[in-house]
């Protein structure tokens, strides 16, 4: 078998089987629900075990088809100056599985598409959901048995229901699997099928206290803020499809021919792989009126329109509001799906679909990254729970991924995207650790916590500098954040070199740089530095089982070491070799001239080098300092400067008032106007409807009782009549009216003789 | 001279016809050897059940293995019998589909005990005659065959619904069936003498070109008297085929029947029987229709470009193929709707199940117009819609009537309301009767929309005033019929059962494990529709070579 085959095949068991054990844990637990009333414990202990097992075993084959990938594939191994492609363009494997539907050019398939980002994803998703699932054994242990939730009351009583330890893994599995099923898609229409299945997992997950009003809200708004992203990806997608004819990435053999996809449509050869739109984007008005870029708004507004999706699904600016909320899930949740991977979903579309975006779509992902990162970082500030810190983190995280993909930083988006996933994985299930033991979220609440679980203290503050960048920038070795954020700082460099009316787009990044600094090590000091804030949960806070720990240390490891260069693994070495081909070179802006995307190389110069890894370092390190000044040597009163600052500080603590906005601008009217829908469709419609209702029913009657009693029976009952003469013993239901019956046909035949040739001579 | 010809023929007989025919042989041989077998007292313990099955079984790989599906799409076309048959994709794949559902009708009989070790062998022998007869009916390509084939496939089917003896009801099914076909028969034959006379041949090709040259002004020329005459004639073969299809104004026939025979018969009536006079009349359209076919045996071009040259006004207006394809619609529509309207006051199954029939033929005509109006080549995708429609239509309907005629025999009733509370008492079965019933709405995921779909992708791609306005009408019977099917499931799922005491599956597993059998294809062939769509349009092609 070679590698075409293999590492598809590898891959696509990897990603089925977390659907397997879905369906079984699904189908299994309802048939003995419906039987017994309730799924015995254990019974859903071991339907964990299988959840735990199918993504263990799927883990395993991403990292054989990994190898595989790196066995047989030329790859530059690390930094390879000015050089693109030396050996040709990207190497991937497409085909269709299954074609769903083919109507007219319309032509919906199941496919893959699957090249080193492909299987570098696979390996990390499949990685943290593991490391996930295992510390989920631990942590949700609480539902294996009666549950008292104290945050709900019944009746003045606190609610009781039984554990639903299997549901949780049973979501768990699926949301792996589609969150797979995005990554290997081979088109859009199917990226778009699991992008709203892993919108759905996120539902259920956010939902899983269903109980607890806060948390059924925060599932309504993460589903309906996602809802308003996907309409400005429908619209693209249509775009794309009215242009260009097509939904697959790749080109898809079919016979032996080759079916060209997006990607080779819009980067051809003979333009040098260059963007040029295809004859479709072109309007007639364009054609008519000689434009000088044809075609060219149509495909920026595509992807700005396929950009609009990631912004819903990676929480940025202004579609953000939903990540804080669906903190109200179980934290191993928010560890997978709302930091590590749903969300950077997003991320990784953009990456994916990144020759089709022009520069000017780009210039709009970069100052959407920009302003996110910025109004993210600046909220973490105030925020006293930890998972909301954690939230806001992530939010202003992806914003950082987003900016860096915006300025033409493709492998340092990427990169980062890798890097965050583990540290902040690490950092959540941390948090969980914490709240696992003190029963809060609330920071202020915490404190002194290092001595009592020195693992989870220590593994955070890994993590802690992992995601500050924390490293020597003059010897070049650091945590994984290092060499990600000063990969994204030196292309923001490198931009602002080129672009000075973009100058914020280095300012925002160094700035939230001394930022997450602060935030970062504002959470750190107050939960695990100082004396206990509260005497009776301290005392009985204690370390977590193994089952949860092990998982912290392997995060760990990972967090500090998944920058580096080892031996044949070196994930931006590959990442490079992944780079769509034709966007390594940067590019100039056509509708703004002034505009130009530099190339990711350029930024490897040792003199942008320097300068930013000393801004990288100087700001991580002011961050670090403040944080240290306020809460650990407590040398300023941080509620002083809280009350100095008062309107910054209330705008930051009420988020800036985003939540209060939508709220009047968008949810008080719509429900204003649905009470308003409602009334017409409870008054008028509904009437006219019940009329016509009782018009049909009374057709009906009509053609039943009086057409088939009257007409028929009646005309029978008649015809009996004359032609017996009235001779009642003689009325034989069956010969009157079978003679009826055929009177009918010669009366049919000429009612449709006359009908026919009178339309036929009428015309 | 004399010799050479008898030599011919006998050639032509032995060496290609007869070898063409082997399903139909290996029918009447089965036929034959049912009844011989009951002489000897061995036979008599056989059930004639397993005679049957073997031979329909034996027709049915003929069928497959020798020039059949696999090879479709590049069958020759060829006149079998000096051009009283003809075997192409289109009779093999309707051959096919007859003796595929002749085979699970008779293990449909068998699970319900429908005919005993004494006497089944009339009963198998009048069903396997009936599917002769309809073979031959797909097949015809001669008016002469046309009328003896409906006519072989009819009386056996009369002797079908009044086969429950001592039942009045189904006695007098029977006698309706048989005279008011015989009605319809005679008109079907005073359209053919007339057909046959006016255009001097009855071979359906030469029909075809005849009628081509009568438009042209380089033709003999037909004057409107003769004209009107051929529309008369037509309308008249027409009314023949629509009595076979249950189409308004000659359905009379269908609910009695349906309700006085048996479930399973029903089944016969409404699939088979359907099945068989829409290939004919795929066969009539297309033999009426001007078309691209290479059997025409003068210059087509030639004739069809005088034909556009001289635009004669009264000609154009009266093209035979636009006033067919009228007529059709007008049926169509007509048919649909009544059909539909009619089901709503049913109260026995059967009764409805017979008006869902008549409003399903509706819909399976109404491509039969679109075909009839864009004509040439251009008739291969309706053509195709309504074989992939008839295809998926067996499963949906042969469900039903299954289900019927299970439930019949433990619940010892056939009306709707006693099928309340079924939910509790075989839930599976009342899966399957929803899956049925949501599939002949036509609703996705079930195989049902993509029959209805294609029907009506048909017809929105012919175009103009007549079709879309067939298409709107059909879409308006869909949600009509939505009503009247959902009320079956609402009685069986949410009404509560006067006696809660029968708590034991009403289906044995037999019954259920054929239900899934039935009823899985509807699934399948949602999700997989390419093998069947291929099929579907390799079996049009050969009618247009």
């Amino acid at each position: 078998m070679s590698s075409a085959s293999i590492i598809p095949n590898l891959l696509t068991l990897a990603w089925l089987l977390p659907l397997v054990a879905f369906a079984v844990i699904c189908l299994g637990c309802s048939m003995v629900q419906r039987r017994q009333g309730q799924v015995p414990y254990e019974l859903q202990r071991r339907a964990g075990l299988l959840s735990v097992g199918a993504i263990g075993a799927a883990t395993l084959l991403s990292f054989i088809a990994l190898f595989v990938w790196l066995g047989t594939h030329e790859w530059t191994g690390g930094a390879h100056g000015g050089e693109l492609h030396p050996n040709g363009p990207p190497r991937y494997y497409a085909d269709d599985w299954y074609s769903l539907v083919e109507i007219g050019s319309l032509k919906l398939t199941l496919g893959y598409y699957v090249d080193a980002l492909t299987v570098l994803m696979f390996a990390m998703v499949t990685f943290i959901a593991t490391c996930v699932h295992v510390y989920a054994l631990g942590y949700m242990h609480d539902e294996l048995h009666e549950v008292t939730d104290h945050e709900v009351n019944v009746r003045g009583r606190h609610l009781h229901r039984p554990g639903r330890f299997h549901r949780f893994f049973q979501y768990l599995s699926l949301f792996s699997f589609s969150m797979l099923g995005i990554v290997i898609a081979g088109n859009l229409a199917m990226v778009f099928m699991f992008w709203e299945l892993v919108g759905i997992c996120s539902y259920f997950l956010i939902g899983f206290y269903i109980e607890r009003h806060s948390a059924s809200t925060a599932a309504n708004k993460a589903f309906i803020v996602n809802r308003v992203g996907d309409f400005g990806m429908l619209i693209g997608m249509m775009a794309l499809w009215a242009s260009v004819g097509t939904f697959s990435f790749g080109d898809i053999p079919q016979g032996d021919k080759v079916q060209p996809g997006l990607f080779s449509q819009l980067r051809n050869e003979s333009n040098d792989f260059a963007l040029v739109p295809t004859v479709g984007f072109v309007s007639p008005q364009e054609e008519s009126a000689d434009a000088k870029y044809p075609g060219y708004w149509l495909l920026t507004i595509a992807g700005i329109g396929i950009f609009c999706g990631c912004v819903g699904k990676s929480a940025q600016f202004p579609l953000h509001v939903w990540l804080p909320d669906a903190m109200e899930g179980p934290t191993p949740v928010s560890a997978l799906v709302h930091s590590a991977t749903m969300v950077a979903a997003g991320v990784y579309l953009v990456g994916r679909f990144y020759p089709v975006f022009t520069p000017e779509a780009l210039l709009v992902i970069a100052y959407t990254g920009c302003i996110t990162l910025f109004i993210a970082a600046t909220i973490a500030l105030t925020a006293t729970d930890i998972k909301r810190v954690l939230a806001y983190s992530t939010v202003s995280q992806l914003g950082y991924m987003m900016l860096a993909l915006g300025i033409g930083g493709w492998v340092a988006g990427m990169f980062h995207l890798m890097t965050h996933a583990f540290f902040k994985s690490l950092l959540f299930l941390c948090s969980g650790s914490v709240i696992h033991a003190v029963h809060t979220n609330e920071l202020p609440l915490m404190g002194g916590l290092r001595k009592k679980m020195p693992i989870t203290a220590y593994t955070m503050l890994v993590g802690c500098l992992a995601i500050i960048g924390a490293g020597l920038p003059i010897a070049g070795i650091g945590l994984s954040g290092y060499y990600s954020k000063d990969a994204i700082i030196e292309q923001a460099l490198s931009f602002a070199k080129l672009n000075g009316p973009h100058r914020v787009l280095l300012l925002a990044p160094v700035l939230g740089a001394v930022l997450t600094a602060f935030y970062m090590f504002r959470m750190w000091y107050l939960a695990f530095v100082g004396p206990p804030r509260d005497k009776h949960r301290y005392d009985h806070a204690h370390e977590s089982p193994r089952v949860m720990t092990v998982p912290l240390l392997v995060l760990a490891f990972m967090a500090i070491a998944a920058g580096w260069n080892v031996g044949p693994l070196c994930i931006t070495g590959l990442l490079e070799s992944a780079q769509p081909i034709g966007t390594a070179v940067g590019a100039k802006g056509s509708l703004a001239a002034a505009l130009t995307i530099p190339a990711e190389s350029l930024s490897h110069a040792p003199a942008i080098k320097q300068q930013a890894g000393l801004w990288a370092f100087g700001a991580a390190a002011l961050g670090v300092l403040l944080a240290t000044v306020f809460y650990c040597w407590k040398v300023m009163n941080s509620s002083e400067v809280a009350s100095t600052f008062r309107p910054i500080h209330r705008l930051l603590l009420s988020k800036w008032w985003f939540d209060e906005l939508y709220d009047w601008v968008f949810v008080k009217p719509t429900l204003a106007i649905g009470l308003g829908i409602a009334w017409v469709d409870r008054r008028m419609i509904d009437g006219l409807i019940h009329f016509l209702a009782r018009c049909a029913k009374w057709g009906a009657g009509i053609v039943g009782s009086i057409f088939d009693v009257r007409v028929i029976d009646g005309a029978v009952d008649g015809l009996a009549a004359l032609t017996w003469g009235g001779a009642g013993e003689l009325r034989k239901i069956q010969t009157g009216r079978l003679r009826q019956y055929v009177m009918f046909i010669v009366l049919g035949f000429l009612a449709l003789t006359f009908a026919a040739l009178g339309v036929a001579f009428a015309r | 001279m004399l010799t050479s010809i008898i030599d011919h023929l006998l050639a032509d007989t032995t060496r290609i016809s007869l070898p063409l025919f082997y399903p139909e042989l290996v029918l009447c041989a089965t036929i034959v050897l049912m009844l011989l077998v009951k002489i000897f007292p061995a036979g008599e313990k056989l059930h004639s059940f397993w005679l049957a099955l073997a031979g329909s079984l034996l027709a049915l790989g003929l069928c497959l293995w020798r020039p059949g599906l696999s090879q479709l799409a590049t069958l020759e076309r060829q006149e079998l019998f000096t051009g009283m048959l003809v075997f192409d994709g289109l009779g093999v794949f309707l051959r096919t589909l007859l003796l595929a559902f002749l085979v699970l009708f008779l293990v449909l009989t068998k699970l319900t005990h429908l005919a005993d070790r004494e006497d089944g062998q009339d009963f198998f022998s009048l069903v396997l005659g009936a599917t002769l007869g309809m073979c031959l009916m797909v097949s015809a390509n001669h008016l002469m065959t046309v009328f003896l084939a409906i006519e072989m496939a009819s009386v056996p089917s009369y002797v079908l619904a009044g086969l429950v003896k001592g039942r009045r009801r189904a006695s007098e099914a029977a006698l309706k069936y048989a005279v008011y076909g015989a009605g319809a028969a005679g008109v079907m034959l005073y359209g053919i003498s007339l057909l046959a006379g006016l255009l001097g041949t009855a071979h359906l090709p030469t029909i075809g070109d005849r009628l081509i040259a009568g438009q042209g002004a380089a033709g003999p020329g037909l004057d409107s008297g003769v004209l009107v005459a051929l529309a008369l004639a037509a309308i008249m073969v027409l009314v023949g085929l629509a009595f076979k299809l249950s189409a308004v104004p000659f359905h009379f026939w269908a609910p009695d029947v349906f309700e006085g025979a048996t479930a399973e018969v029903g089944a016969f009536l409404s699939v088979a029987s359907k099945a068989a006079a829409l290939g004919l009349l795929i066969r009539l359209v297309a033999a009426a229709v001007p078309n691209d076919a290479p059997t025409h045996l003068i210059a087509v071009d030639s004739v069809r470009a005088q034909l556009v040259a001289s635009s004669s006004v009264e000609l154009s207006t009266f093209a035979p193929h636009k006033f067919l394809s009228i007529a059709l619609a007008v049926i169509a529509a007509v048919t649909c709707t009544f059909g539909n309207i009619a089901a709503y006051v049913q109260t026995n199954i059967k009764r409805m199940l017979a008006y869902s029939t008549i409003a399903h033929a509706g819909y399976l005509i109404m491509p039969a117009a679109a075909a009839a109006q864009v004509g040439g080549a251009g008739m291969r995708d309706p053509f195709a819609a309504i074989l992939i429609y008839a295809a998926i239509y067996l499963f949906m309907n042969l469900t039903a009537f299954a289900i019927v005629a299970f439930l019949r025999n433990s619940l010892g009733s056939e009306e709707i309301a006693d099928y309340a509370g079924l939910w509790r008492r075989s839930p599976w079965v009342v899966v399957a009767m929803v899956v049925t019933l949501f599939s002949l709405v036509g609703i996705p995921p079930l195989a049902g929309f993509n029959a209805k779909f294609v029907a009506l992708y048909a017809l929105v791609a012919a175009g103009g005033p007549w079709m879309i306005a067939l298409v709107v009408v059909a879409c308006i019977n869909t949600v009509i019929s939505l009503v009247y099917y959902l009320r079956v499931a609402k009685v069986m799922i949410i009404d509560t059962p006067t006696d809660e005491a029968e708590t034991s599956p009403a289906v044995s597993t037999a019954a259920a494990s054929y239900l899934l059998v039935t009823t899985l294809p509807m699934i399948i062939l949602f999700l997989f529709p390419q093998r069947l769509f291929a099929l579907a349009q390799a079996a049009t092609a050969s009618l247009f070579g």
